[in-house]
């Protein structure tokens, strides 16, 4: 985003992009060939997942270990409606409802405790959740699973499965992250960032801590529950293995990696998390933990801050090409060149957590 | 700063937009993904045919899905390096394995069988995991791509109505557990028996197979039944409660390894020394029966339809031989297998030699027809008394096995129990 800032601060520029980044989004299934539109529609599941998980720990600064839990709840809630025949509004509505209720009430409960206790409690969710879906096999199939389709393109369109299928992920995820970004540019994205840098000085502005942590994790919940609805829609069938806590940690690397307390970055994190596991398997599929491994300990030592933090760095490293050789005689370029890029660093900043004029 | 005019920007970007919407249509699917203009199905050239298997390579099921790509990789790398298979439409094909790592979970497993269809493979084969596998069984069957001889004791997959494109290579749970109860029914004396099971489908599978086999037999009685969860680190207590029940033979439907092991212990430490009977995932020598001390019960049992190389009655096996020098040449797999899904692979690749053997036509059509009409097949480190039989509709491939008893070093077949 921040590469076309320049281009961004011109208001007719900004809404011509939106609308070629609109179009482009239309015509993308119809052009792209199938794998192309599977792999964006998974992308699409695990950046609403990512999003998530972002509200919570990115921007309030709690950490949530078992989002994977939401995203299976909503998959099962999902699968469990799709199989009894509810309109498919309806289901969408339930998965993100019961997801988020199941995460207020535990959040009422967690957001109590402080710092690690919280993510104890969390850790407990999807550990719990697998054996659980397991024994309630006449709601989750139990162990060999239960599939569910709803998401195969009807005659009356005329497309392919797959291009059905990004249309739902894309109406969905397109939603959340508008709704997500609306949400951290508003009062309630400055009452998370107050949470997370200080609880005391959050108290002292008359913002409680406690419900805003409660609310963060809600929201996430809620994500987490439409995240599901998006995994069924995309893979059509869920198990037990769905919400196995190893997957929160991959979540929990993914938004990291995409940048903590950015909803660009969620979007990248949710790349990540299809992509790296499709590159390592062309590399070697005997190595994919060892290089998954690597490349996360490469892009954390060079981008600390997240893939999002890419085109800033890019930025830092021109200038300071530019700027050496020129250092001899600094007054000519130095004081034209070097406010800007700052400025829109703290632009970024400004755009990405708080809110915008 | 100011070069850039607003007309300018916005033209700009829509020029760029235009210019990558147009290259990218040259993209654009030609038809439905068939490729070749003689009818023949992707993945299958007139010298060559593809197949992928996407199992777990990494993860906590690494093990025995290593050995699900060892074998067949095994398997063909020697009949390519012969030349490859004459088809039954004439032409001799070499064989390519392509594998992909689903680490078990079903997501990444749909996303691998994807990325087959994308590279041209012909068909999936030899994949391990229930879940992983029925996360892409909807897709394979409106994708009409074979998903055939897979690793999975899941009944469903050998249903030919529900999984038209599907076939299961080892036998389901309930054959295993039945081959047990008959031998033990077969058996002149009393004998009193506790059941700990796994509480899914798994478990069940077993319990139930077994209970079929013993309906009739008035010489064995059920004394005992617990169960336990498959994320449970100790089932003391259950096995405590089945010591006092005085059984004397314990069918320990378990797919754990480290909690069988610790069972094994366990049951020694209060005294209690049953014959066993365990599943034929969880019965490996040196991987559980050394570890958990098992030369100190009267016998352990188990099911097998494969020859077991550890064991020193087939060290000089032509078979065993043979397979250990390929795994080490063409599976690069140079240790010992440590589980049996490197034999079950093996065998997958000379049942899939046959099949290609009998097909008519390069489709995949042909293939299935010719697939499901194997019967008889003594593949390679096979026991006797098994064979793969294709034809029957809601079995698998393998559906017969041998009980066998633990030696003190490995398995040898068990005519009768006792």
């Amino acid at each position: 985003m921040s590469t076309v800032s320049p281009v961004l601060r011109n208001r007719s520029a900004r809404i011509a992009l939106t609308v070629v980044v609109a179009i482009a989004l239309i015509a993308a299934p119809l052009l792209l060939p199938a794998f192309a539109n599977q792999t964006l529609v998974r992308i699409g599941v695990y950046a609403v997942a990512v999003l998530g998980l972002n509200i919570v720990m990115g921007y309030t600064g709690q950490v949530n270990l078992g989002q994977i839990f939401f995203v299976g709840l909503g998959a099962y809630v999902t699968a469990y409606g799709v199989n009894h025949g509810w309109n498919i509004i309806v289901v969408f509505v339930a998965a993100c409802a019961i997801a988020g209720i199941v995460g207020l009430l535990v959040a009422l409960a967690a957001a109590r405790l402080g710092g690690l206790a919280i993510a104890m409690v969390t850790i407990a969710l999807p550990i719990v959740g697998v054996p659980l879906a397991k024994r309630l096999s006449e709601f989750t199939g139990g162990s060999q699973g239960i599939s569910a389709r709803f998401s195969d393109a009807p005659d009356w369109s005329g497309l392919y499965s797959d291009q059905w299928q990004f249309y739902i992920v894309l109406l969905v995820t397109a939603a959340a992250f508008l709704l997500a970004r609306s949400l951290v540019q508003g009062k309630y994205g400055r009452a998370f960032g107050v949470v997370r840098e200080n609880e005391a000085v959050a108290a002292s502005m008359g913002v409680s801590p406690y419900r805003t942590k409660v609310l963060a994790f809600t929201i996430a919940s809620i994500l987490g529950g439409a995240s599901g609805f998006l995994y069924l829609a995309a893979v059509q069938y869920t198990s037990p293995e769905t919400l196995s806590f190893g997957h929160s940690i991959s979540l929990l690397a993914a938004m990291v990696i995409g940048g903590a307390g950015s909803i660009a970055g969620s979007l990248i994190g949710g790349a990540y998390y299809v992509f790296v596991p499709q590159l390592t398997n062309a590399i070697d599929p005997s190595f994919t933990t060892l290089s998954q491994g690597a490349i996360l300990l490469v892009v954390l030592f060079l981008l600390p801050e997240g893939l999002v933090s890419l085109p800033r760095v890019i930025r830092r490293l021109g200038r300071r090409r530019t700027a050496r050789p020129t250092s001899g005689n600094p007054p000519q370029t130095a004081p034209a060149h070097h406010p800007v890029p700052e400025a829109a660093r703290e632009g970024l900043e400004n755009t990405e957590r708080q809110d915008r004029p | 700063m100011k070069i850039r005019t607003k007309p300018g920007g916005v033209l700009g970007i829509v020029a760029m937009a235009s210019i990558v919407a147009l290259s990218l249509s040259g993209c654009t699917r030609g038809g439905s993904g068939q490729g070749g203009g003689s009818g023949a199905s992707p993945g299958i050239t007139d010298t060559s045919i593809t197949l992928g298997i996407t199992t777990p390579l990494s993860g906590a099921t690494a093990g025995p899905g290593t050995c699900t790509v060892a074998g067949v990789s095994a398997y063909f790398g020697a009949v390519n390096a012969a030349g490859g298979v004459k088809f039954g439409d004439g032409k001799t094909r070499t064989v390519t394995i392509k594998s992909y790592d689903d680490a078990y979970d079903p997501q990444k497993s749909l996303a691998n069988f994807q990325q087959m269809v994308s590279d041209n493979v012909f068909a999936a084969t030899a994949g391990l995991g229930t879940p992983t596998n029925r996360a892409y069984r909807d897709a394979a069957i409106s994708e009409k791509f074979p998903q055939v001889l897979v690793m999975t004791g899941d009944p469903l997959f050998s249903d030919q109505k529900q999984s038209p494109w599907q076939l299961g290579f080892v036998p389901i749970y309930q054959n295993e557990g039945a081959a047990f109860g008959k031998l033990l029914a077969a058996s002149k004396d009393q004998h009193k028996v506790a059941l700990l099971s796994q509480n899914d489908d798994y478990g069940k599978g077993y319990v139930s197979g077994f209970k079929e086999a013993i309906k009739d037999a008035s010489n064995i009685s059920v004394v005992g039944e617990q169960t336990y969860e498959a994320t449970d680190t100790s089932v003391d207590a259950q096995l405590t409660q089945l010591a006092s029940s005085g059984a004397d033979v314990f069918f320990n439907a378990m797919s754990v390894t480290p909690l069988t092991i610790a069972a094994l212990q366990k049951a020694q430490q209060i005294g209690w020394k049953p014959s066993w009977f365990l599943p034929s995932n969880t019965s490996s020598p040196t991987a559980i029966l050394e570890p958990g001390g098992a030369a100190a019960y009267p016998g352990i049992y188990s099911v097998s339809f494969a020859k077991a190389p550890q064991s020193p009655a087939f060290a000089k096996d032509p078979d065993v031989v043979k397979f250990l020098s390929e795994l080490k040449q063409y599976g690069n797999y140079p240790d010992m297998p440590a589980f049996p899904h490197c034999m079950w692979s093996y065998m997958v690749g000379a049942t899939l030699e046959q099949a290609f053997k009998n097909m008519t036509s390069p489709t995949r059509d042909s293939f299935m027809t010719a697939l499901r009409n194997i019967k008889g097949l003594q593949a390679p480190l096979m026991l006797s008394g098994t064979s793969i039989d294709t034809t029957v509709d809601g079995q698998p491939a393998v559906s017969s096995v041998i009980v066998q008893k633990y030696n003190g070093k490995g398995y040898a077949t068990a005519e009768n129990f006792g």
